[in-house]
This record gives structure tokens, C-alpha cells and sequence, in this order.
């Protein structure tokens, strides 16, 4: 047994818990959809909060708990950052409670989120499904505020309807931006309804997409099957495949194993992985 | 706005879940005091109340029709109805009347017929009426209660354990019953209690109801094989606490 | 770093004087069984134990600890290492507590866990009485005992004490220890060899087949579903399980409603639960939903999905699981056994 790869802090230096939270105040919050409330945060102890896109941060509220949100933002914006929660259990609920003024506690960021500089000079697709544009915003952020790093830029957004759709002012900028090709559908419409209709994957008919492109994929377990489908189709790599996984986690420490997905740590060694490193792993997706 | 009136109610039942409560001490209801008013409880006071309730703890089983116009009252009047103790969860150790038909004669003799004594079958105060949260138990425990009570002063969802009393009894370092040649249940039974009785040598009997997905063929195999229960009794064993939730 | 005698006379006093100077946890028997418990007197250790319900990792890493503790906004941790004189440790649970100790230290160092470990001194002692459901001997005999500060074996007339490290070495000067002769270590050395090989159970297989075969059966899903057929979904031959440190984390409220508490408790991947998130809109995603999955899980984690990291199987052979199992369906050996002669 190797004890090698860890940072052995032997007995003299600080024992610090991983446990101990940072505060965060709310600068600012929206309610985008009925379910969702989009926090703009701030480390209230004044230390720079260092962070790479797709990293996440255990979020809470001491006595409720905590649970893991991918951050929503670039650290190409400094100063603050982002996070949406969805009401969906009792510490969302909680999270969601809180309003401007008040803080939250986060431990992070933590885990290896995507990987920028697999990215820098190539074409690049981020397909989101549903909340799952929430841990790609910081990777479109970013490069949106990095733009002639990388090459072609596509970006496939889809939710149930019209009204689960987030980030709308974000979404105007897109539509009108040329630095993205942005494309977005709803499984279904509603009477104002007049863009796309249709899965995500039914995208992928109206936009050519060449084989060298790398691709990011976060979305609902359903939607990763007929994406990668779409992919393959296409004769895109599995290496250039990213995907970006949910799981339940308690510690995001590599300790607790609720994410285990084989002899990953979803937390530690994810969230984001490459396709063709969880393939193989049953339960991955 | 004041503080969060709390109130218990009672139907069939030993009313044991009341004194359980009283079972926290002084110090302990003081403080809890400090953050809701109690209204009404039999046990321990002589007001009671009808007015509005924000909290309404009620135990016992529904065994009377007539006792359908009480609960809705309770309920119409109450903003979180909790479930107190097993009888209100699950009917309880009541039940166990649902699966026989000679009791009457058996305890109650020459009596048997006496209009008092006519009831129906026990049922958990659900089928009444839409129940909030279950405290399970008989007696519900104390300390559960204590942290139901903290999560709804906190307007949080109370966390009620779905894994089995054999997870509590391992934290505990509890030698199993069957290492013990004994019998227990703690395989199929909600925890939450912190398993008080394996550790004081007494079987499991599932007081707080199955967990979900209870695998009950395992548990008559392993009553049978393991502790030498006859078919019969393994199957009636189960159903002490919980014969409304078997077949 | 030497090796020392004492007599069996002098042995209690010796324990004695540890306990009067430090908190000592040995095995002290339980109803029909032992478990570590702190040690009030020399008379209350049970050396001769065969194993115990729960392995000793309790003491770094408690069925329910405490991380941080809250008062309205202010929050602090709490690490509060005891120094502790663990004694009686058969050499499975030793590399059990070497595996939770790596576990623990990689990537992100715990010191919830470290803290404590560090303030232990673990004398490890042989084994005098074999259980019923053992197999130390024949599991993961690659993966060497290690991380122990002293070995204590009981042979004619006394003990000899083995030191391995400085920890061990400051034991010495709290008993009536001599320098011991090369008979009296070579009387030892037989001992531990003479339990080798005693096992009631015996696994048949190497590390390396056992985790190949296993692995590769992972899709045989009949089978997977024989095999826990019967199974609870209790989590016991996790709990129970000296490699097994899953945790689930909750906050508490104090009375006052105002301060409260984050505690850790521990978890079982059998447990319906382990695996599920709450989706959207209260729907429930369970990763592992069928008890057969959460079965093949911790099959696959003791066999082969750490072997890498751990240098071995995440299984010391205690039997322990085995005998937790209320429905017998635990046995590494068995289920094993059965994938290994099943082929593909």
C-alpha cells in the first residue's frame, strides 16, 4: 500500500477539518423558473475563491445540511460567483429560503471539473439538458470571455418547456451573439412558443457537426444515452466526449461513497469524465 | 407571531406516547417550552382546547366510525397533523385484532356483547384523514419526537430513517439476538429508535412499522431456520406491530 | 524497535500502569462475544478473544462523530484527538486500520480520522482463539501487517513485546520488561506461524483470480440475484466490516433551536437508500435500486474495485460479515467460492 500520492502533512502542521464550511453572502438573487433560484455569492471572509469551470461546491445551510451544485459561473468573473438550486429536497428547500443578505456555507470548489486546456484551439459543443446548463454556464462564460482560444463554438440547450427555460437574458445574448452558435428546443411547446421542438438530440439533424469536435454533455441520465448515440453517428471520439455526472454526495471529499460509481469517486475523480473512461463502468450512466 | 401551539389527542390506545413525552424531564420540556405552547395533553394537563392548532400530535388507532367526526375536526382545525406512536402509523399492536375473530369471548367472557365493547377494526388514523409526518414507535420515542418537533420549528422536512434497526444496533456494538439464539425483527423494522432493546437482550418486534421494500420471505426463512420458529409462528410473529401492513 | 519479556505476573500491573497514565481500549468480553471497550482494570482484557463485533476502527472513526459544531452563524470544527493506548489487535484488523488509514489520507487528508489515529498507539497481539467464520489466512496473504507501533504475543510464562516504532518503545518503561533472549523470540515467532493455516474457512483462490473472475461477473445478473435472494438490505456486513468506512452526515438541532450539531454516522451501500437523489420534483433517481445490485456493489469493492489503490482485496478475512449476516449470505468465502466455480 502507497501512502506517495497524498500530501502527508505529518503531525506538527494544522489540522483543519473538511468539514468546516466558508461562509458566502448573497449578493444577489433571481428566480428563473418556479422551481430554480439563481444566487450571486461572495466569500464573506474576504479570501479570493479560486475555482476552474465545472468544479462544484458543497452548498448549505447549517442545520438543514448541504448538497453538491456545480457552479454556475466563469472565474473569468471575478469577484463573485454563481450557483442555481432546484427545490427538489430538504436542504434545496432550505438553500432557497435564503434572500439577499443573508449567507450560505460552501466547501471547495472541489472535484476536476472540465478540462479547458483539452479544449483551448479545438471546436467546441456543450449540449445542456435541463438544469444541466447550470455547471456549463461556467464553461460557456468562459469561453465566451476567452473566445479566440478556441474554435467553433456550439451550444445545444433543451428543456421540457417553455417555461423551465433558464437564464433568459443570458439566452437573448446568445441568440444574438456570433461568437456562439447557440440552439435551443423544448420537448413541449406552448401557445407562445415558436422556436425548436423536439429532444435535444433532434438538434443534432439541423447543425453540422464535424468529427473532431469535443463535445461536453450535462442533462438527466435519459438524455446522455441518445446524445452519445447522436455522437457516435457522427464518428466523434469517445476521448473527446465529456460528461459531467450527478450523484448523490455527502462529503465531496472522496470519503463518504455515496458516489461511487465502481471504483470511481464521482466527487474526486468527476464530475466531469471523459466518455471513454466511464463506458465501460456499469452504473455510470 | 407567537409561538407554535401544540396539542395531543387521543384514540385508542394506552395513551403511553403522552407519558413517554413526560419521560423527557423537566429540563428538557422547559426548553422546548421556550419555543411552542401546549394547548392540550390529557396526561399531563386539564385544559384543553378548540382552537386553532399548528402542531397536533395524535395517538392511538381509528377503531370507531364515530370517531372519523373527531379526527376531521382535529385536522380541520390543525396545520401539521403528525401520526403519535404506532397505533396512529400503522394501527399498531391493535391490529392484531384484524386477523382474529374469537378475542371478544376470550377476554371480555360473558361481557362480550356489552355495546361498549363493539368496535371495528383498528386502523391507523390515515385512513381518516391526510396525515403530515409519523412519529413511529410504541412508545414513539421521546427523542424522535424532539427532533420532529426542531425540524418543523425550523419549517424543515423531518428526517425520518428508511434503513433497518440492524444499522442502529451495529453503531450500538449490540450482540445480535440470534448470535444470542434468540429471535428479532430488526432486519425488516424501521430504525430510528436507536434500538434500545436488542441492546437490553429483548428481540426487535417492528414496533415502528416495516421499513420500505421489507423482504418478509427472507424473514420467515431466517424466523424459521435460525430460530426455530414453526411457519405459523414465524408468520404471526411478524405481524405483532405491523399485521396491517402484511397480507 | 527491540524486543522485550515480561512475565505473566507482571503483565497486569503492567496494563494497569498504562491505563492509570492514558485511556486504554482492549477486548473485553460481551454477553456471548467481545468488543473494544475502555479498560478499567487490567482483570476486564480479554486477550484470548476471537474477534470482536466491531473492528477497531471505531476508535478513529466512531459509529457517530461530530464535525462541526454551530451557533447561529458562527461554526467550528471539532477535532478533539484523545491519546489513546489501543491494545489487542489481531493482525486482520491491523490491516484493516492500515487500509482505513490510506483511505482516510488520500487525496484529502481527514483529520477527523488522522487526528485520532495519530494520537493511538496500537499494540497488536496474536491470536489466541480463532472464530467460527474466520479466514485471515487465506485472503489478501500478499498484504503484509503494518502500521501497528508494537506486537505483543503471549507465549510460556509471559509475553513478549515486539516495538516498531518510538511509540511502541515508550510503552516499555510502564512494566517490568527485560531484554528478551532469541528462544523466547523464536518461541513467539512459532506461535503466530502456528495459526496459520487454522481457519475454519479457507478461500481457494488467489487475489488476482478472485478479482478478475469477480469483476467479470458483474453482468451475470442471475446469478448476482441468487446470491441475494435472501438479502435485507441491512447493511450489517458493512457495518460490521473493518475496510468498510461509508458515511452518512446530518445535522441536529440543540433545544435551545439555535445551536446544533453536524454529525457523521455510519453508512451501509446496502441500504435501499445509499445511492438515491431526489429529483425533480420529489422523484427519487436510485443508482443502486435492486438489493442484487447493492450486493454485486460491495462484492465488487472487497474483491476488486480497490485492489489498486490498497495493494490487496479490501477484505482482512475476519469473518465478521459472515457472522452479522442474519440470513448467512455474507460469507466472502462462499459467495466467492460459488462465483469462482460458476463460469462465465
Amino acid at each position: 500500500m502507497s501512502h506517495d500520492n497524498t500530501h502527508d502533512h505529518g503531525c506538527q502542521c494544522e489540522k483543519e477539518s473538511l468539514f468546516l464550511p466558508r461562509q458566502a453572502k448573497i449578493l444577489h438573487t433571481s428566480k428563473p423558473t418556479e422551481s430554480e433560484k439563481h444566487f450571486t455569492l461572495q466569500m464573506s471572509d474576504g479570501q479570493p475563491f479560486v475555482f476552474e469551470p465545472g468544479q462544484i461546491l458543497e452548498v448549505g445551510v447549517m442545520g438543514y445540511g448541504e448538497i453538491p451544485i456545480g457552479i454556475a459561473s466563469s472565474p473569468t468573473r471575478q469577484g463573485t460567483f454563481d450557483i442555481v438550486v432546484r427545490t427538489v429536497g430538504r436542504v434545496s428547500t432550505a438553500i432557497n429560503g435564503k434572500d439577499v443578505g443573508d449567507t450560505l456555507t460552501v466547501r471547495g470548489p472541489l472535484g476536476h471539473g472540465f478540462p479547458v486546456d483539452q479544449l483551448r484551439g479545438k471546436d467546441v459543443l456543450v449540449v445542456a439538458g435541463g438544469i444541466g446548463l447550470c455547471p456549463t454556464r461556467s464553461l460557456i462564460q468562459y469561453i465566451m470571455d476567452t473566445r479566440e482560444d478556441f474554435g467553433r463554438f456550439v451550444l445545444f440547450y433543451g428543456a421540457r418547456d417553455p417555461l423551465q427555460l433558464l437564464f433568459t437574458e443570458d439566452r437573448v445574448h446568445w441568440r444574438a451573439s456570433k461568437v456562439v452558435e447557440y440552439h435551443e428546443t423544448v420537448d413541449r411547446a406552448d401557445v407562445h412558443w415558436t422556436g425548436n421542438v423536439g429532444v435535444i438530440p433532434t438538434l443534432f439533424h439541423k447543425v453540422h457537426i464535424s468529427p473532431e469536435t469535443r463535445v461536453v454533455i450535462c442533462g438527466p441520465p435519459v438524455m446522455f444515452r441518445y446524445v452519445i448515440a447522436e455522437l457516435d453517428a457522427l464518428g466523434i471520439s469517445r476521448e473527446n466526449i465529456y460528461v459531467d455526472l450527478e450523484r448523490r454526495m455527502k462529503c465531496g471529499v472522496g470519503k463518504c461513497g455515496h458516489c461511487q460509481i465502481n471504483d470511481k469517486y464521482v466527487c474526486i475523480d468527476g464530475p466531469v469524465f471523459t466518455y471513454a473512461e466511464i463506458e465501460s463502468l456499469e452504473e455510470a450512466i | 407571531m407567537g409561538k407554535p401551539k401544540l396539542a395531543f389527542f387521543d384514540f385508542t390506545g394506552c395513551e403511553g406516547c403522552q407519558i413517554e413525552f413526560t419521560n423527557l424531564g423537566e429540563e428538557a420540556i422547559l426548553a422546548l417550552l421556550e419555543h411552542v405552547d401546549i394547548v392540550e395533553f390529557r396526561e399531563a394537563m386539564t385544559e384543553t382546547t378548540t382552537e386553532r392548532i399548528d402542531i397536533a400530535l395524535v395517538e392511538g388507532s381509528f377503531t370507531r366510525e364515530k370517531d372519523r367526526e373527531r379526527l376531521q375536526s382535529i385536522r380541520k382545525r390543525s396545520r401539521i397533523v403528525i401520526a403519535y406512536g404506532a397505533c396512529a402509523c400503522t394501527g399498531g399492536i391493535n391490529a392484531l385484532r384484524n386477523h382474529q375473530d374469537d378475542y371478544h369471548e376470550c377476554v371480555y367472557g360473558a361481557d362480550a356483547r356489552m355495546p361498549h365493547l363493539q368496535s371495528g377494526p383498528a386502523l391507523p388514523i390515515s385512513a381518516a384523514i391526510k396525515v403530515d409526518y409519523y412519529a413511529h414507535g410504541c412508545p414513539a420515542s421521546k427523542d424522535e419526537l424532539v427532533r420532529i418537533l426542531s425540524a418543523l420549528l425550523h419549517n424543515d422536512t423531518p428526517l425520518i430513517p428508511s434503513y433497518p434497526v440492524c444499522v442502529e444496533c451495529k453503531r450500538n456494538e449490540t450482540v445480535c439476538r440470534f448470535d444470542e439464539g434468540d429471535y428479532c425483527m430488526g432486519m425488516v423494522a424501521r430504525a430510528g429508535c436507536g434500538a434500545p432493546c436488542p441492546a437490553l437482550g429483548i428481540p426487535c418486534e417492528a414496533c415502528r412499522g416495516f421499513v420500505d421494500e421489507p423482504n418478509l420471505r427472507s424473514l420467515e426463512t431466517v424466523l424459521m431456520e435460525r430460530a426455530g420458529f414453526s411457519q405459523e409462528r414465524a408468520i404471526g410473529k411478524s405481524r405483532m406491530f405491523t399485521a396491517n401492513l402484511r397480507s | 524497535m527491540t524486543d522485550r519479556y515480561i512475565t505473566e505476573e507482571a503483565f497486569g500491573p503492567f496494563v494497569n500502569a498504562m491505563i492509570a497514565s492514558t485511556r486504554v481500549i482492549g477486548p473485553v468480553a460481551k454477553r456471548s462475544t467481545f468488543a473494544y471497550e475502555q479498560l478499567e482494570s487490567e482483570s476486564d482484557l480479554r486477550l484470548d478473544f476471537d474477534v470482536t463485533v466491531l473492528p477497531p476502527k471505531k476508535v478513529f472513526f466512531p459509529p457517530a462523530q461530530q464535525l462541526v459544531r454551530f451557533d447561529g452563524d458562527t461554526v467550528e470544527g471539532c477535532i478533539e484527538p484523545v491519546d489513546t493506548v489501543l491494545l489487542g489487535v489481531h493482525f486482520y484488523d491491523v490491516k484493516g486500520i492500515d487500509m482505513t488509514d490510506f483511505l482516510f489520507r488520500a487525496n484529502y487528508a481527514d483529520y477527523n480520522y488522522l487526528a485520532q489515529r495519530e494520537a493511538t498507539t496500537i499494540v497488536a497481539s496474536n491470536i489466541q482463539a480463532i472464530s467460527p467464520r474466520a479466514f485471515w489466512d487465506s485472503v489478501g496473504i500478499e498484504v503484509q501487517p503494518k502500521g501497528h507501533d508494537a506486537f505483543l504475543t503471549k507465549i510460556d510464562g509471559g509475553y513478549l513485546l515486539e516495538t516498531k516504532t518510538a511509540k511502541g518503545d515508550a510503552l516499555i518503561t510502564l512494566g517490568d520488561f527485560r531484554e528478551a533472549t532469541a528462544g523466547e523470540v523464536q518461541a513467539a515467532r512459532e506461535v503466530n506461524a502456528a495459526v496459520m493455516g487454522r481457519c475454519p474457512e479457507r478461500l481457494a483462490y488467489s487475489t488476482d483470480a478472485v478479482a478478475t473472475r469477480v469483476r467479470e461477473s458483474f453482468g451475470e445478473e442471475e446469478m448476482w440475484d441468487e446470491l441475494a435472494e435472501r438479502c435485507f438490505s441491512c447493511g450489517s456486513c458493512n457495518t460490521v466490516c473493518p475496510t468498510c468506512y461509508c458515511f452518512d452526515v446530518s445535522d441536529s438541532w440543540n433545544l435551545d433551536q439555535k445551536s446544533g450539531v453536524r454529525t457523521r454516522y455510519w453508512d451501509a451501500c446496502l441500504t435501499r437508500e445509499f445511492a438515491a437523489v431526489t429529483g425533480a420534483g420529489g422523484s427519487k433517481e436510485n443508482f443502486r435500486e435492486h438489493h442484487s445490485s447493492r450486493f454485486r456493489h460491495r462484492f465488487m469493492r472487497k474483491t476488486t474495485y480497490l485492489n489498486e489503490k490498497l495493494g490487496g482485496p479490501a477484505c482482512v478475512g475476519c469473518g465478521r460479515c459472515s457472522r452479522a449476516c442474519t440470513a448467512d449470505i455474507a460469507d466472502p468465502v462462499r459467495v466467492i467460492t460459488t462465483i469462482m466455480e460458476r463460469t462465465s
